[in-house]
């Protein structure tokens, strides 16, 4: 009896004496698990410190020589304890469960989530104080703030294309005004045929979009054009009619569905394609 | 002579019911020809489909919860539609589905049978274990394909907003042609599914060929709801409750009862469908509606039958 209380605290503090030696190891470096904060923490000069990715951390493109810590929804836990990071960088949605489980382990985990254009300058500078990079960040901002006034001032008097985005094809989904990729078509000077929908990105009706008589499609929903100006009952649409249908080789979707400082980017881009039919009306 | 009087009014709640699913919310001309119109024979046929075929099923598999998904064709079908979905073949999915529905009618045909012989429950459990393989294999894909659950949860909660380009509508209509005709000729079979319900041995003896009739219905039966799933996605329910509500008002005879299925699925889904566009801003699948409308109609039903 005695031998086996003696023998069990001797294995409890053989199992105490463990763990400390593993806390004793400094904690150091940022897994990054959304690809909108790892392009943020790019932007801001800190790659360097970068340990740990998800999958769909494709930018800049030398990220992909960082440790891969899972997917954006399917995270590795393990993989993360073994970098030992100082910050873990996560989005909501899907990876909130996970930001708790995380700070539960003693880490210190920042979940942002900018949904729009000022959300995103607050997070730049946040992530700036985090990473003890203030002025790369106050540089950032300023420098966004600028090329933003300046777009905005280019579309200001000019007539608004109105723009259909169709990010599904079955059951159809568009996106709405309160979305960060509505924002940035109402900036860039179009007027989104969505403006209210339920939610961020929602199902909607194709009558209503062949009611609202489009200028502009952006179809990141992977079909055709030849199957897109065959639908039928859409002929009639005016961006159907004179061709103003643009994929994901017009305009990469990542600079205008990601949250980042590449959005200034996207909204030229887009300012070009409205400009476009601005020239021909 | 009240038998008749009520059928009129059937028929006649039914063109309303057409009336206004045409017309609702002011549409210009375009969209009813080209969407409305559409979508109302999609949902016309899918609903005529699943009532029909699940009122022949019950009889002849003499199961009460038998429905035209029970054989698996209908998860098979999803899965393959589902498949070249998440590929990016958005276009191709009711040609996907209908491979999966023809894929798993052959699996489960096969497995139906023990040394050449078909054997009733036998092709239950075929088509059972069949439905949950496939049912596993969408799970997978919708684990695994996260960002593809709406095009996912569309084809399994039922999506009757296919959007037709102009050769596939062609495509289509011909498929429709086929299926009514196919719907139509099982009606001539009715007499002939009625015997064999009483019976394999009872049946031959009346000069039925069992085998071949047997055979004949689930090929063609699944043919029809590999096309509907194809398009449609899965919608539940219709085909299990329609022809038991229709059976409450008929008790026998599956001529009549089949003929009523077929009206009955289809003005039901067509209803079903117009509230699913309605009753929210944000269209609700419409495999919800017909179990929140139908389910509590049916246990109304059943209570009324014990007092």
């Amino acid at each position: 009896m005695k031998k086996t209380l003696i023998l069990s605290v001797l294995i409890v503090m053989a199992f105490v004496f463990a763990c400390k030696q593993t806390d004793k190891k400094q904690k150091q470096g940022i897994v990054v698990l959304s690809p909108e904060i790892a392009e943020i923490i790019c932007a801001l000069d800190a790659e360097d410190e970068i340990t740990g990715i998800t999958a769909e951390c494709n930018y800049p493109p030398s990220l992909k020589d960082k440790k891969v810590v899972g997917s954006f929804s399917k995270i590795n836990l393990e993989s993360i304890l073994a970098l030992n990071p100082k910050y873990i960088f996560c989005s909501s949605l899907e990876q909130e469960g996970m930001a708790s489980d995380l700070r539960n382990l003693g880490f210190q985990v920042e979940v942002i989530y900018p949904e729009s254009i000022s959300e995103m300058l607050a997070a730049i500078e946040r992530i700036g104080i985090l990473l003890d990079r203030k002025d790369e960040a106050m540089n950032l901002v300023s420098r966004l703030s600028r090329e933003l006034e300046a777009i905005k001032q280019n579309s200001r008097g000019k007539a608004h294309p109105k723009v259909y985005l169709e990010i599904y094809r079955n059951p159809l989904m568009s996106v709405s005004d309160a979305s960060f990729i509505g924002e940035l078509i109402e900036t860039a000077g179009g007027d989104n045929i969505f403006p209210t929908l339920e939610r961020d990105y929602a199902r909607v009706n194709p009558e209503a979009v062949i009611s609202a008589n489009p200028d502009i499609m952006i179809c990141y929903s992977q079909d055709t054009l030849e199957n897109i100006i065959n639908r039928k009952g859409w002929q009639n649409i005016p961006a159907i009619k004179n061709r103003r249908i643009y994929f994901e080789r017009d305009i990469n979707p990542d600079i205008i569905q990601r949250a980042t400082p590449r959005c200034v980017e996207g909204m030229k881009v887009l300012a070009n394609i409205f400009a476009s039919w601005q020239n021909e009306q | 002579m009240k038998k008749k009087v009520i059928l009129i009014l059937w028929l006649l709640i039914g063109l309303g019911v057409i009336a206004i699913y045409l017309t609702v919310g002011e549409p210009n001309k375009n969209i009813i020809i080209q969407v409305r119109i559409p979508r109302l024979l999609l949902t016309l046929f899918t609903g005529m489909a699943l009532a029909g075929i699940g009122s022949i099923y019950q009889l002849m598999l003499a199961n009460p919860l038998a429905e035209p998904y029970i054989l698996g064709i209908s998860s098979g079908s999803a899965f393959g539609s589902i498949l070249l979905g998440i590929s990016g073949l958005v276009v191709l999915m009711p040609l996907g589905g209908f491979i999966g529905a023809c894929f798993t009618m052959l699996l489960v045909w096969k497995l139906a049978h023990q040394k050449g012989r078909f054997d009733k429950s036998r092709l239950l459990i075929a088509g059972v274990i069949a439905g949950m393989f496939f049912s596993a294999g969408i799970s997978l894909i919708m684990y695994l394909y996260q960002k593809d659950t709406a095009l996912i949860l569309g084809t399994l909660m039922g999506n009757l907003g296919h959007i037709f380009t102009s050769s596939e509508w062609v495509f289509f209509l011909i498929l429709l042609v086929v299926s009514f005709a196919i719907l139509i000729y099982l009606y001539f079979k009715s007499t002939a599914i009625d015997i064999l319900s009483g019976g394999d041995l009872y049946a031959a003896s009346l000069g039925i060929n069992v085998l071949a009739l047997r055979r004949q219905i689930f090929i063609l039966t699944s043919i029809v709801i590999g096309i509907s799933v194809s398009y449609a996605g899965i919608i539940g329910f219709v085909g299990l409750i329609i022809s038991h509500i229709v059976r409450y008002f008929v008790p026998s005879g599956q001529k009549k009862i089949y003929l009523l299925s077929l009206l009955s699925g289809g003005i039901f889904l067509l209803a079903c469908d117009l509230v699913a566009k309605q009753l929210l801003a944000i269209e609700l699948p419409v495999g919800i509606i017909t179990a929140f409308i139908g389910c509590p109609f049916f246990m109304w039903l059943l209570l009324k039958k014990q007092s």
